[in-house]
């Protein structure tokens, strides 16, 4: 921020100039003190500077909670969710991913979690009233390669899935044109990828969708036992991008991550787990999780028509709004659906 | 050498400091016995809806001091927040204070849907209450949207929006006399990250830190703030700490430390000037922050199956 925009008087102008303070946001970091002997200016006059910088550094005001509820403030609170596209699933997750925070996805090799993935990114092109938020994905892979052939049969049959939306809507939605992938096969290459190209995708209003699949590798791989501290860092610079990304577009975020076993559950554990794997990574990225979702295999299939398919569990293990709570789901032709458990054929 | 348009700043300066000194600290003096009076003829504490903690923090959450509240990803921090700033606006006749609340936001954990099912709950719960005819009239007014509009939501996405916001807070609490709480979810988001000098870290924490207990001091403010977990290595053991360091743990008044115990949710005080250091159980349901359920035993509890889609009425969620 420049200084140019402030109104300031001249006396304290000049003070900031004989201070050398370059940019507006250094005024809140040095102590009242110490910009008192830097600008030479009167404590009063201090106290003008610091208010006139911190009126220029803050969004908004206080704002009451209830003209969020009545939607007077959408830059705050949309009320937006980004629908699964199942009503059995969006009922678990109250309406769908959340547009503000990181939404991580974890499980074994063959839980499903690709596919729900996959399934998001064509959601997002609907229009708000079917659960999308009328723009496209970016998909960044870092494990293996698109699986594009998955998501071409996805597109043809999104009239199956998503039998409450006119099939006209859905033959005008151009899907494969909106869903943007990345391939970053190193640390490095990421990191570019999430300062350059994904943020000027979601400024244009290209994109309302980061998906990153998975977190887990790059960290896992690219780090030996002994570097953990740069381990450390490394994966807080990368979480505190994307919960940035998030906030500052509000964006959803999914973060598909692998699960790691679990040997003794003692005092360290982040909760009652369901089985005895955990999502990897640690606590470093767990802190930067808002809703954290995890997919695994049942040992049970489930028929339906001439399609069959394993049954999985999502469970919610925490999120601020979520009860910890799971819904049984199979993965069809047509996409990722949750199943009753009338249906359930052991 | 000093040209003498600074010599008479110098003079001007310190004729305001020797001013405003002189006038501060006649306001300031007190006994300690007149302190105990006015702690004593004030509500001071905004109950948790846990008794349970409400008796091991004596009362609940101090106004005037600084609580913090720390704990693993998940555990109810957040939940803990919403449930305060719901809380401190119970009305005065149903025990409560019927205040307001300033909640700073920079997680992203503010999510109107959970706060509306927890100001319903409050709401519900002091509605079965109703006795007399203060209360019959206080509760037309005690509705899910008098709540929310009493609850002034701050977004902060770094830590100098979080410096801006602060500075000019006193301002805020000046005109908005019934803002009895403050909570910042979380501190340490936005000062865990864009720093490579720890130093510079600390001093802003610090400075930070003295901010806070003079407004909760000057303004009769409950300030609530709520810190993630860190991995400390000892040799070749490693411990879970509250994060951002040593000299943070001096700030606040009482720390308050959440954790899982296998599946018990456990509230512990390790920091407390006049409380013994106790840990209590509670629980999260779809109302909000509660006391673990007495009638269930703990060996008895049955874990999560498949099949256990419902789970009744008191559903467990978490933050």
């Amino acid at each position: 921020m420049d200084w140019k925009h402030l109104e300031m008087s001249p006396k304290i102008r000049a003070g900031v100039r004989r201070a050398k303070l370059r940019s507006v946001s250094d005024v809140l970091c040095v102590s009242g003190p110490d910009l008192q002997r830097l600008t030479r200016l009167s404590r009063s006059d201090v106290q003008e500077l610091l208010t006139a910088a911190a009126t220029a550094c803050r969004r908004h005001p206080p704002v009451p909670a209830l003209q969020l509820l009545r939607g007077e403030c959408r830059r705050l609170e949309s009320g937006l969710r980004l629908s699964v596209g199942c009503p059995v699933l969006d009922e678990l997750l109250r309406g769908g991913l959340p547009v503000g925070g990181v939404t991580e996805l974890s499980g074994e090799s063959g839980a499903g979690k690709t596919q729900l993935a996959l399934q998001l990114c064509l959601s997002v092109l609907y229009p708000p009233q079917y659960g999308g938020l009328n723009s496209g994905a970016v998909y960044i892979c870092t494990e293996d390669s698109f699986p594009i052939r998955r998501l071409q049969q996805l597109i043809r049959e999104q009239s199956e899935l998503r039998s409450d939306v006119p099939s006209s809507l859905i033959r005008g939605l151009r899907f494969s044109d909106h869903v943007y992938i990345e391939h970053a096969a190193d640390l490095d290459s990421l990191q570019v990828c999430l300062s350059r190209r994904v943020p000027l995708l979601l400024a244009r209003g290209l994109v309302r969708l980061l998906v990153v699949d998975s977190v887990a590798a790059l960290f896992r791989c690219e780090f030996q036992a002994a570097d953990w501290l740069e381990r450390t860092k490394q994966l807080l610079s990368f979480s505190s991008t994307l919960h940035h990304l998030s906030l500052e577009f509000t964006t959803p975020v999914l973060c598909i991550n692998q699960v790691t076993n679990v040997f003794d559950s003692s005092g360290d554990s982040l909760g009652p787990l369901s089985s005895n794997v955990s999502p990897a990574l640690g606590l470093a990225w767990a802190n930067q999780v808002m809703v954290r979702l995890m997919m695994r295999r049942l040992h049970m299939t489930v028929a339906r028509g001439d399609q069959c398919s394993v049954l999985r569990r999502l469970e919610v293990m925490f999120a601020p709004h979520l009860a910890r709570d799971g819904r049984n789901v199979a993965v069809w032709r047509e996409g990722v659906q949750g199943v009753s458990d009338t249906q359930t054929d052991t | 050498m000093f040209c003498v348009a600074e010599a008479s700043l110098y003079q001007q300066e310190a004729l305001e400091a020797v001013r405003r000194e002189g006038g501060g600290a006649a306001v300031e003096s007190l006994t300690a016995l007149e302190l105990l009076q006015k702690e004593d003829e004030e509500l001071r504490s905004i109950v948790t809806f846990s008794s349970q903690l409400d008796a091991a923090l004596g009362g609940g959450v101090q106004i005037g001091k600084t609580t913090e509240i720390s704990g693993g990803p998940g555990v109810g921090k957040t939940q803990l927040c919403l449930q305060l700033a719901v809380d401190v606006q119970v009305p005065q006749c149903f025990g409560g204070l019927g205040g307001q609340v300033v909640y700073i936001d920079t997680e992203g954990g503010f999510l109107l849907q959970r706060v509306v099912d927890i100001a319903a709950a409050a709401v519900r719960h002091c509605s079965l209450l109703v006795e007399d005819d203060e209360q019959h009239v206080a509760i037309d007014t005690f509705t899910v949207e008098t709540v929310l509009s009493n609850m002034f939501l701050v977004r902060c996405h770094d830590y100098v929006e979080l410096l801006a916001e602060l500075h000019l807070l006193s301002d805020f609490l000046s005109n908005h006399p019934r803002v009895r709480l403050l909570v910042i979810d979380s501190v340490a988001c936005p000062f865990r990250k864009h720093f490579d000098e720890l130093s510079q870290r600390t001093r802003l924490l610090n400075g930070l830190a003295q901010q806070l207990i003079a407004m909760a001091t000057s303004h009769e403010i409950a300030v609530v703030i709520t810190n993630q977990m860190t991995t400390r290595v000892h040799g070749s053991q490693s411990q879970l700490v509250p994060a951002l360091g040593d000299s943070w743990g001096h700030a606040p008044t009482t720390r308050l430390l959440l954790q899982w115990m296998g599946p018990h949710r456990l509230a512990a005080i390790f920091k407390s000037p006049d409380h013994m250091n106790s840990t209590v159980q509670y629980q999260i349901t779809s109302d909000g922050f509660r006391d673990a359920d007495q009638s269930e035993q703990p060996q008895r509890k049955r874990p999560r199956t498949d099949t256990d889609q419902s789970a009744g009425h008191q559903r467990d969620t978490s933050c």
